[in-house]
């Protein structure tokens, strides 16, 4: 199997019991940002991708949330621009996988994919294109679209960037939401007709179908907590690949989960514990639940059924009292020494069929060094438990870059540009 | 469907080059009064009631607001499109210059109706109506409709706890049927709202001098969505229209202050 590290950009200084007090999106008070703790903890994302890349990971992911106190990322094609053109001059093998640009709440959709070509050039190849809706306060609030329109942009925005990317001659587009008279993006991705595309989902059966039908990937993140909610989505998720005549191939499932790793199960609790649960808490868990279903976002049928389908829940609705103890019992978090880490991750990613898993590895107010470790004991002694999963069953990964598996000894010295490739291989 | 002490029947009309059946509710007896709901869909209020003892009362329902029919909101694509279907609609029924009334989103395209088509209605009520937009007196349309909804009454009435109030907010008794009216509640909003997104400001202030007919403006003075100033803003742009600012009264008009306000509304519809 793949596995990436997925990274979020949050201020690492949020104060004490902010979620009490504060949003964690849309009116996140700014007031609380202290100058050189903000340039730390943006620089610490970027030197902790750049880690993760030299460690060994077969990818790096990043996101995409304006005005939010989690996960300072308002355009993530920033982001991992700096770090495609980092490992791409240290010769590193990486995918970078953007998580995406959201086409649901983007005025400018051609600068998406504008921005994903520029990526997937300069990296010969190597980016996975997200494809999200976004998420409701983003699209509704911060963008100010209205809600009900969401999925329709999303939709068009969605056949206007795969068509700008592979259509040879100029064309005029005249759609519902974007009008122009002459689409010719420069530049356009290597890979043709366009990158991987992961679309990242609650797992709502619309969604889902959707996703299969047209042979994306789809993505889920472990905030819900898995051992609350995966069953059902996962299975859901290959039911409907059966009724779509799709097959099981573990690499169209993609999954993001959140890790702490440390050299014993007692030391991992005592270094992390409290970084998870400030995290949830005033992250994530700080962001008002009315402001991720703003009226329209999800039709009638949709909201019914989550009200009537109540029951344990997952513990997004939680986050924001979450303790140590429910992050780890749902699994929201797995946290332990090396070997309890990979087994837990090997029996859900047997269990649920994941091909491609993505790690979180850096949560709220973790500093840099403790983060470091995390990455380097992930990639040393847990990711090789985990490669080589799916081997045996054969399957290829049609989600995964092409340009990589096309040159299977990296693009080190034989492909980077002159100069690039100098200095590099794995430190 | 029976409603206080009124018959309300439904008639579903063609428009839109067929892409659209709109449910139009009707009751009473008189001269017709095309009704246009708030923000939230359309609920038989005892104005409604009242209206209906001396007008022959046309309330549609907004597009994607008719229950199993969400997506026809996608019909529509803009507000402009949106009177053009009202005014077919008004045509459809066959209604020759009907008064109109309409209530805070409603109010909105009352407004814009008569100020597109000046000769299409007789008569406007525009209560509490949004549709314009003042720097120093913001809307917090977004704040109420993607806040937590315990707060949604402080924005809509003076008096959140009075029966009235508590009435017009009520789920269904039965709490096997709370689910799907939240639910439709929630779209309704979702659909009235696709044409006030962030603010609902259309350029109707550069229209409102082409209203040519006899207008009220009514408004709560303790509004807490729509504040009281927009009374005056209407009323000095609308030539010869009457403004009445109600004490002790909010956003929904005819909730907070029923009788007061349909003093005034019987007044002038009778004037």
């Amino acid at each position: 199997m793949k596995v990436s590290m997925f990274e979020q950009v949050p201020y690492r200084y949020t104060p004490e019991g902010f979620e009490n007090h504060y949003s964690s999106a849309v009116t996140a008070p700014y007031q609380i940002v202290e100058p050189e703790l903000l340039q730390e903890s943006l620089l610490s994302a970027y030197a902790e991708l750049m880690h993760a890349a030299r460690a060994g990971f077969d990818g790096v992911c990043v996101t995409e949330h304006s005005q939010s106190s989690y996960d300072m990322s308002p355009n993530p094609d920033l982001l991992a621009s700096a770090i495609a053109y980092g490992t791409r001059a240290e010769g590193l093998d990486v995918a970078i996988t953007v998580l995406g640009r959201s086409l649901g709440k983007t005025r400018e959709p051609l600068k998406i994919a504008e921005e994903y070509a520029l990526l997937d050039a300069i990296t010969g190849g190597r980016l996975i294109a997200g494809f999200p809706v976004g998420l409701s306060y983003d699209a509704n609030l911060n963008a100010a679209l209205p809600a009900v329109e969401t999925r329709e942009r999303y939709r068009e925005h969605r056949e206007l960037i795969l068509r700008a990317w592979s259509e040879p001659e100029p064309f005029p587009w005249n759609g519902r939401y974007e009008k122009y008279g002459q689409v010719n993006i420069w530049p356009r991705p290597i890979q043709q007709p366009h990158p991987p595309i992961w679309v990242p989902g609650t797992g709502s059966p619309g969604t889902l179908r959707d996703i299969l039908s047209r042979d994306y990937a789809f993505v889920y993140l472990s905030w819900d907590g898995p051992k609350l909610t995966g069953r059902q989505v996962f299975d859901r998720y290959w039911e409907l690949a059966d009724e779509l005549g799709r097959d099981r191939n573990p690499y169209r499932l993609a999954f993001l989960q959140v890790v702490a790793v440390s050299e014993t199960d007692e030391r991992a609790e005592k270094e992390y514990a409290k970084h998870l649960e400030s995290h949830y808490r005033s992250g994530p868990g700080a962001i008002p639940h009315t402001a991720l279903a703003v009226p329209g976002y999800a039709e009638p049928a949709a909201i019914e059924g989550m009200l009537r389908s109540a029951g344990p829940g997952g513990m997004l609705a939680r986050l924001r009292t979450a303790t140590y103890k429910e992050l780890v019992d749902s699994q929201v978090a797995i946290v332990g020494s090396p070997a309890t880490v990979a087994d837990q991750i090997e029996a859900f990613v047997r269990e649920f069929r994941i091909g491609n898993l993505m790690v979180m590895l850096q949560n709220g107010s973790m500093p840099r060094d403790l983060t470091e470790k995390n990455i380097s004991l992930f990639a040393e002694q847990v990711l090789p438990r985990l490669r080589p999963i799916w081997d045996d069953e054969g399957w290829e990964n049609h989600w995964w870059p092409r340009a990589r598996q096309e040159s299977p000894a990296g693009l080190g010295q034989q492909e980077s540009p002159a100069g690039l490739g100098q200095q590099e291989s794995r430190v | 469907m029976t409603a206080g002490t009124v018959d309300v029947r439904d008639e579903t009309v063609e428009v839109w080059d067929g892409r659209l059946r709109l449910r139009v509710k009707v009751a009473g007896d008189g001269p017709p009064l095309v009704y246009f709901h708030p923000l939230s869909g359309l609920a038989w209020e005892s104005l409604l009631d009242q209206l209906a003892q001396r007008h022959t009362v046309y309330a549609p329902e907004h597009p994607g607001t008719t229950p199993g029919e969400p997506q026809a909101i996608a019909q529509v694509h803009t507000f402009t499109e949106l009177l053009l279907v009202y005014e077919e609609t008004i045509r459809a029924l066959g209604l020759e210059n009907p008064a109109a009334a309409g209530e805070s989103f409603g109010g909105m395209v009352a407004a814009d109706l008569a100020a597109t088509f000046p000769r299409l209605l007789s008569k406007l009520v525009l209560a509490a109506p949004l549709g314009l937009w003042r720097d120093d007196a913001p809307i917090p349309l977004m704040q109420m409709v993607a806040g937590p909804p315990e707060e949604l009454p402080k924005y809509l009435f003076a008096h959140p706890d009075s029966d009235a109030a508590r009435a017009a907010m009520a789920l269904p008794a039965d709490p096997a049927l709370i689910p799907a009216a939240i639910a439709q509640r929630t779209w309704n909003v979702g659909c009235t709202t696709k044409f006030a997104w962030p603010i609902a400001d259309h350029g109707l202030g550069r229209r409102l001098h082409r209203i040519r007919v006899p207008t009220l403006v009514l408004w709560g003075r303790e509004d807490a969505l729509v504040p009281a100033a927009y009374a005056a803003e209407f009323g000095s742009r609308i030539a010869g229209s009457q403004v009445e600012v109600i004490d002790d009264c909010g956003h929904a008009v005819a909730v907070d202050q029923p009788e007061r306000a349909w003093t005034a509304i019987s007044k002038f519809l009778d004037g």
